[in-house]
């Protein structure tokens, strides 16, 4: 069956079947293999994309629910050489180690910090709570939402004058 | 306060973590700077490459048979139906690798692919490798093979696998390795001791659980019979020389590639994918992509060791250790993997990091037929310290003293010999240690 998605801004046409998993299309289709898979049963948050505005495990969404979504993966933040200040952040604060959760932990922070500007500490341990990270203990992670909440105040003040 | 306090204060912070601060002296290089990670922009892009992110073009995909008994005899594995499947590419069994050898970390003691007439040892073993062209094909296929089995006695206590009448899971008997410790007279300074305290400990099993699962991608360059794999591994050299003797190929047949790793904490020190996805390469000419699913990953591949720790302390009327005698039996499953290691370390530190003259010890690690134990961090030294701290705790309080207090006066100093005869001539912090915790948890002696 023929869906209709845009995917980082693109809108793109595709063939799925009915059990192909958002998860797959994204990795296998469309290249992004930014996009983690971790246990497969919407638990660790490593597959964590943006969908509709809602973060969403795209491994518990079949792609044909996905039809007509927005979807945002890591992929269309920032790049390696203009980088999205939230990924500036985990990178300063030293919150990547192996890094399989990180596409899914900026994304949770990406969501959260577009509702929430300038969160608690409280608030960032709740908005990441559906993503596991195993190296990290969190710490750094939690110091790197602060650290993006920071700049992007910054970046908004200036974009305001 | 001494300077030494006064920096190591300067250091904190809230997140511990986080131990720069201006103004401590700082090296040249990296010692007390804030050093980025380098491949932290490749990672939080998601270009960073894990060995799942690999495909090629023309690639097949495999997929296990695994165990379906936790002990039993092959009888008879029937893949006539699951070749039918469209799709399916190969099915290989035991009997199309003859010549293919056991692997492991310490002990070659784990088949490649279990034969009719051959034991399965735990619901991890591996039966048959199917290769199709896509997941789905390999994965309908694997549901129709078809296996007969003797079912044997089922063995998940290790106590129970060291009685006489246990069924070997192994030819040469149940116990894998056994290792003793002796130092001073224990029985002398038991007699001697105010008090004596006996007690039996138990630890679970424990997955590492790399956010990561263990995938990996073979190619095979037919030309010059070298099979190229990329896949993770703690041991690159140990891996590329298992995989090589495994399957009758020099060294320099065998290439290990390591993309980025998405976690390992001991779990990825065993072959995982290598050898299956080598055999699979070699035989179909094409591309080939392994790749567990969390369940797989956690039925197949290593845990942190469950240990029976029995731990017998004495300690004389002014609150110093006199005698330790411990028995540590390891539950290391179906393998040996790292367990003959793990088991022996973690009695080394029967003690922790406290002071006793007399010492006895003995440690086992056993086959069981549960999911194979091996290497986790601290390898056999967390078991051991659950056991000895509740030593600590319950000596403490039987002598009525702090039990802040009873560690301090038995800690390791510069020259203490740990079990194993090591003198610590360097650096020891662990009084150190203690008592920064103590300042910092703001301790009231631990006596109600």
């Amino acid at each position: 069956m023929q869906i209709t998605i845009t995917v980082n801004g693109a809108k793109r046409e595709l063939e799925v079947t009915p059990y192909t998993r958002l998860l797959d299309l994204l990795r296998e289709d469309l290249g992004l293999t930014g996009v983690k898979e971790g246990c497969g049963k919407g638990e660790c948050g490593a597959c964590t994309v943006i969908m509709n505005g809602e973060l969403t495990a795209s491994c518990l969404v079949p792609a044909p629910q996905a039809d007509q979504a927005e979807i945002v993966t890591v992929e269309g933040l920032g790049t390696k050489d203009d980088l999205h200040p939230i990924q500036e952040s985990f990178v300063e604060a030293g919150a990547v180690q192996c890094g399989y959760c990180i596409p899914g932990m900026v994304l949770a922070s990406k969501r959260l910090l577009d509702e929430k500007p300038k969160p608690t500490e409280k608030e960032v341990r709740y908005g990441l709570s559906g993503n596991i990270c195993r190296c990290t203990g969190y710490a750094k992670i939690i110091d790197a939402v602060m650290l993006a909440a920071d700049k992007l105040a910054v970046e908004g003040s200036d974009s305001n004058d | 306060m001494t300077d030494q306090n006064k920096r190591i204060k300067d250091y904190f912070c809230k997140h511990t973590t986080r131990c720069t601060i201006e103004g401590v002296k700082k090296s040249k290089r990296f010692v007390g700077h804030d050093i980025l990670k380098a491949d932290a922009w490749d990672k939080v892009t998601g270009e960073a490459v894990y060995p799942d992110d690999i495909s090629f073009d023309d690639m097949l995909h495999i997929k296990i048979k695994r165990a379906v008994h936790p002990h039993a005899i092959l009888k008879d594995i029937d893949i006539s139906r699951a070749k039918k499947v469209q799709g399916v590419v190969d099915i290989i069994v035991a009997e199309d690798i003859p010549d293919v050898r056991q692997f492991g970390l310490i002990i070659r003691d784990q088949p490649v692919l279990i034969a009719p007439g051959e034991k399965m040892r735990y619901m991890g073993d591996a039966l048959a490798i199917i290769v199709a062209e896509t997941k789905e094909a390999a994965k309908k296929a694997r549901d129709l093979i078809q296996v007969k089995v003797e079912e044997l006695e089922v063995i998940t206590d290790p106590f129970r696998a060291m009685e006489a009448d246990a069924p070997n899971i192994h030819p040469d008997g149940n116990i894998v390795i056994t290792h003793h410790l002796n130092r001073g007279d224990v029985d002398e300074a038991f007699k001697n001791s105010a008090i004596v305290e006996e007690n039996r400990y138990q630890t679970q099993f424990i997955d590492q659980l790399p956010m990561q699962n263990e995938a990996g991608v073979a190619l095979y360059d037919e030309r010059h019979g070298v099979v190229d794999i990329w896949a993770a591994t703690q041991w690159l050299h140990d891996t590329q020389a298992d995989v090589a003797q495994s399957l009758r190929l020099s060294k320099d047949q065998v290439r290990i590639i390591q993309p980025t790793i998405g976690g390992a904490f001991g779990k990825k020190e065993d072959v995982s994918v290598h050898i299956h996805l080598a055999i699979a390469a070699m035989r179909t000419g094409r591309p080939v992509k392994l790749c567990f699913t969390r369940e797989e990953s956690m039925i197949t591949q290593s845990k942190r060791h469950p240990i029976t720790i029995i731990n017998k302390t004495g300690v004389d009327r002014d609150g110093y250790l006199t005698a330790w005698e411990t028995k540590f039996v390891g539950d290391t499953g179906a393998y040996a993997s790292s367990g003959p290691a793990v088991v022996h370390k973690g009695m080394y530190h029967a003690t922790g990091p406290y002071n006793c003259p007399n010492l006895r010890g003995v440690s086992h690690a056993v086959y069981t037929n549960n999911t194979y134990a091996g290497a986790m961090r601290g390898f056999g030294t967390a078991q051991g310290a659950f056991a000895y701290e509740q030593q600590m705790d319950i000596l403490a309080h039987k002598l009525n003293i702090d039990p802040a207090e009873f560690r301090l006066k038995n800690i390791y100093q510069k020259d203490s010999i740990t079990p194993n005869g090591q003198q610590l001539t360097h650096s020891v912090n662990a009084e150190e240690t203690i008592k920064r915790v103590m300042e910092l948890s703001d301790w009231k002696g631990g006596r109600k």
